[in-house]
């Protein structure tokens, strides 16, 4: 016990600590703003499975043993938080106890007990940590020395608790001190040191000190274990373990209802904000408060980049290093972005347009020298992004990558004209003729010819619209399988039309590249037309105009209930509206769509809808379902060639190949081209068919 | 340097073109720039950013070419005009040449860039007349505009042996190929301050020239009728034995075809 000391540390500790904090968070309240504070049930949830159930780390069998390890570590120390706040009072006052867990109550007791068994594992885990970083080596990790300097002071952490505790047994038990030394001994439950095993095996180690040499292990290990944790304390906001603290508020305000935020309407109209150059990321002050935090939050544990089409394919984007760059970026502009903000606040109260444009000048001056894209990142990585979320789905704490992608890339495209030029062919096809192949729109519906599929125009007075999109349209490919989705929706007796030459483009992939202006004018015009018909139901078999139809049409007032055709044809099989018989022979893999799948939560129906038309049961693909690998087409990646590492969808039927499969079925019309790409390239597209499940489906109904 | 650059709205020849009773049918139309003019108003700002060049575009005809000026001014064009007038209507490459040799004459211009062709009437003339009328030099197929100075341009075109090197001496007139560039996309920022861009209308009289000056009563070359190509229908599918298909294939083009 030693108030002046205890005092003076907690009071330099916890005061550097808040000053560091408050940076921090005036920092963050000086990016743009985002609405993250409703649904607070939905959100406490998220917290309880995401951050202190640690579902992404023990939830993956692949990283089953280091996801354990990490989740004992953390257990562990929300444990020994309560450990600590004792602790801090014995400086205070001698056997210093928090109310209920004193000697007198057995929830005393159980908590020691508790605490001594995760002090034991935790330690146990904090040595399997540094073997694994420097024996095994697991290739997502780098090592950094901060890492190890971090569980050296976890360990240290232990190791002291566990002395002290051991001392105090030694003194008490061994060298009979049992009146000056304070412990429980309670005549229901015993001496303290029956439930603290641990404890008591340390305590072996310096039994044979002596007295005297046990007291001041005792007094050393206290101040040892209060200022390593208020030195790790003032670390933590430094680096990458700033997660220890943000990662909860990180997970509690995740985006809801859709797996990450939504890219944002812009206002294309607002000629002031053309002026500010404000639309889209174009500077790192653009960023959003959550996506701040994200950077604060991030780890560093690669499980992004490990499970990323691009970097797997030796492309430049590595998602940790982007996170980390955009961070740096972040705190070496802190001050400017802080005086920025103020300005733009004074700006906003400000009704002289003379000073407003005194304090624009100001503004503009504080922008950072370098340029976000080029400077911090390269082009390169930031237009290889497929919008795949494999990055999202395996990230422990939920930062959201791709839409902070988006909105770069929204502000390359639409401030700084600087995109992938390789894309105006498709931008112009969209732009023209609502299609990102230019050709005709004039020549939409000829695919349907014969197939006595009638338009909106001609009856509108159908239960169910068939959204054809591009692919399924003007592909030769996809028409089969749009072709073969009639074929289902006749036999059902489905009441259905199509809208023909009066569909266009959703705008998707413009969306994605950032090409806000052409993807609001397509889902104006389709929105207008759907709305005219009045479009209540709507059947679609591409994942990407479902994902569009369904999240982006209703920011601009196109409200529909949008269904996949795998969802659909998985409900007519249940009610018996058509018969399958299983009878396609040969082993058959399922590839999930990233847009069905991560995006759309869509993973069983089609593998319900497979199961019905295989001899065999259907195989999973070593990576499937959430951590699916992507085709490669995502994020208008369909439109631009492929020119640096190995290709994606290769890559994708290199795997698929591997597993002796004589079928594999897609959901997608830009999968089925990828991976039947990759099958030619192969040359094993006779070996193994790439079908659409709509084309297995129609083949096999009696 | 001054640049005159000419833009032809056209058809969108991606579309299903129809015709009936010798016309063409209007109907699900939509008009687009001429791909090649495309190139050519690329070229010309191109020569703006890089050469300090003053751009300036005209169109001719059409009705309303709103549209397709505003898309010009959005790649970078610095001033439009369009000239339209009923007497225009059936106006041929020789007509359009007189109109450019008119505005060429009221303007100060260095160098005038056509596209080579316009993807509509695919006729290849307008550019290549204008020189003529003009008394200037012209190279057609343009491929590549290097500036020497303010009088000299070195082009390259596509010529039957390869590219060819021209030596080219201002005023002048070029006709540019697709593969000159990659025309850029107009975005959104300039498509707005396109918006507000003046587009100056002209008839033949603000032209100061009038419709039997260029030849209007008298057009050289006259559309008498549009015909659509013939659709080719299915060919027949054999199957089964082969020589037994070869025999009947064989019997039907000497018996049905009566090519054999």
């Amino acid at each position: 016990m030693n108030p002046i000391a205890m005092s003076l540390l907690l009071t330099v500790a916890l005061g550097v600590f808040g000053r560091t904090m408050a940076r921090k968070i005036q920092l963050l309240r000086a990016l743009a703003p985002a609405d993250r504070t409703n649904h607070l049930k939905q959100r406490l949830a998220n917290m309880f499975v995401f951050a202190i159930g640690q579902k992404r780390l023990i939830g993956r069998a692949r990283e089953r043993s280091s996801g354990i390890m990490h989740a004992l570590i953390f257990w562990g120390f929300c444990v020994l938080l309560i450990r600590s706040l004792t602790l801090y009072g014995q400086g205070f006052y001698e056997g210093f106890q928090l109310p209920w867990l004193g000697g007198g109550h057995l929830a005393g007791y159980l908590y020691l007990a508790v605490k001594d068994v995760m002090e034991g594992i935790v330690l146990l885990m904090v040595l399997y940590a540094v073997f694994r970083r420097a024996v095994l080596k697991p290739r997502r990790l780098h090592n950094t020395f901060e890492a190890y300097l971090v569980l050296a002071l976890i360990g240290i952490l232990m190791v002291s608790d566990l002395l002290l505790d051991g001392a105090r047994y030694n003194l008490v038990h061994l060298y009979h001190n049992a009146k000056t030394i304070p412990f429980f001994n309670h005549p229901r439950y015993g001496s303290e040191f029956l439930w603290t095993p641990v404890a008591v095996g340390a305590s072996a180690l310096i039994s044979g000190l002596g007295a005297s040499a046990n007291a001041a292990i005792l007094a050393t290990m206290f101040w040892l274990h209060i200022c390593t944790q208020l030195v790790f304390l003032n670390i933590l906001p430094l680096g990458k373990h700033f997660h220890v603290i943000t990662a909860l508020p990180n997970v509690f305000l995740k985006s809801l209802g859709y797996p990450h935020e939504k890219a944002q309407l812009l206002d294309l109209e607002d000629e002031a904000a053309w002026e500010d150059e404000s639309l889209g990321v174009n500077h790192i002050h653009q960023l959003n408060w959550k996506q701040g935090l994200d950077l604060y939050t991030c780890t560093e544990c690669g499980r992004c980049k490990e499970v990323c089409p691009t970097y797997t394919t030796d492309k430049p984007l590595n998602l940790y290093e982007f996170n980390d760059k955009l961070k740096h970026a972040l705190l070496a502009n802190a001050d400017n972005i802080i005086r920025r903000s103020g300005l733009a606040a004074a700006r906003a109260r400000c009704g002289d347009d003379e000073q407003a444009a005194g304090l624009a000048e100001q503004m503009s001056a504080l922008n950072s020298e370098k340029q976000l894209i080029g400077d911090i990142i390269a082009a390169d990585t930031l237009w290889a992004c497929t919008t795949c979320r494999a990055c999202e789905e395996v990230c422990p704490v939920t930062i959201e990558h791709v839409p902070r992608i988006i909105a770069m890339r929204q502000g390359q495209t639409l401030m700084a004209e600087a995109y992938p030029k390789e894309l105006n062919p498709a931008l112009k096809g969209l732009e023209r003729n609502g299609n990102p192949w230019g050709i005709g729109y004039d020549k939409r519906a000829d695919w349907a010819d014969g197939l006595g599929v009638q338009t909106m125009a001609a009856d509108a007075d159908v239960d169910y619209l068939f959204w054809v999109g591009c692919a399924g349209s003007f592909d030769d490919r996809a028409k089969k399988v749009s072709r073969s989705l009639v074929k289902i929706l006749q036999r059902a007796g489905v009441r259905f039309a199509i809208l023909g030459v009066e569909e266009k483009c959703t705008g998707d992939f413009a969306r994605r590249v950032g090409n806000e202006m052409l993807f609001q004018m397509a889902a104006q015009e389709n929105i207008a037309t759907l709305n005219r018909y009045k479009v209540k139901k709507i059947i679609t078999a591409c994942p990407h105009c479902l994902n569009t139809l369904r999240h982006e049409y209703p920011q601009m007032g196109g409200n529909y209930e949008v269904i996949h055709h795998s969802e659909f044809i998985a409900q007519l099989v249940k009610t018996g509206r058509i018969e399958l018989q299983p009878s396609l022979a040969g082993a058959l893999a399922y590839h999930d769509p990233c847009y069905l799948g991560r995006y759309n939560e869509i993973f069983e129906q089609p593998r319900s809808i497979l199961a019905s038309v295989c001899q065999d049961a259907p195989r999973e693909l070593p990576r499937h379902g959430r951590e699916s690998f992507c085709c490669g087409a995502g994020g208008g990646r369909m439109w631009m060639e492929e020119t640096i590492g190995k290709r994606i969808n290769l890559e994708r039927a290199e795997e698929i190949a591997g597993q002796n499969v004589a079928h594999v079925a897609v959901a997608c019309p830009f999968c089925l081209t990828m991976i039947e790409d990759g099958m030619k390239e192969l040359e094993k597209e006779e070996l193994i068919k790439t079908r659409d499940i709509a084309e297995l489906v129609a083949e096999s109904m009696a | 340097m001054k640049i005159l650059t000419t833009v032809k709205k056209v058809v969108d020849v991606e579309l299903n073109i129809h015709v009936k009773d010798g016309a063409i049918v209007e109907d699900g139309l939509q008009y687009v720039i001429n791909a090649w003019d495309e190139n050519g108003v690329e070229t010309a700002v191109q020569l703006k950013e890089d050469s300090g060049a003053e751009t300036t575009l005209v169109s001719i005809g059409g009705g309303d070419n709103t549209d397709v000026i505003r898309r010009c001014y959005a790649m970078g064009i610095e001033s439009g005009m369009h000239i339209d007038d009923p007497a225009l209507e059936k106006a041929d490459a020789f007509i359009y040449a007189r109109v450019l040799q008119k505005v060429f004459e009221a303007g100060d211009y260095d160098l005038v860039i056509t596209g080579k062709q316009a993807q509509d009437t695919d006729n290849g003339q307008t550019g290549i007349i204008l020189a003529e009328y003009l008394g200037l030099p012209c190279v057609s197929n343009v491929i590549g505009i290097e500036v020497l100075d303010d009088k000299h341009l070195k082009v390259s075109r596509s010529g039957d042996a390869g590219t060819e090197i021209v030596a080219l001496e201002l005023p002048a007139v070029v006709t540019v190929d697709v593969s000159i560039n990659e025309p850029r996309l107009p975005q959104m920022r300039g498509l707005m301050m396109a918006k507000k861009k003046a587009i100056e209308k002209m008839d033949l009289t603000a032209l100061g020239t009038s419709a039997d000056e260029i030849g209007c009563a008298a057009p050289k070359s006259e559309i008498v009728a549009f015909m659509a190509t013939e659709k080719r229908s299915g060919g027949r599918k054999f199957e089964g034995d082969a020589a037994e298909i070869t025999a009947r294939v064989v019997d039907l083009l000497a018996n049905e075809a009566k090519v054999l």
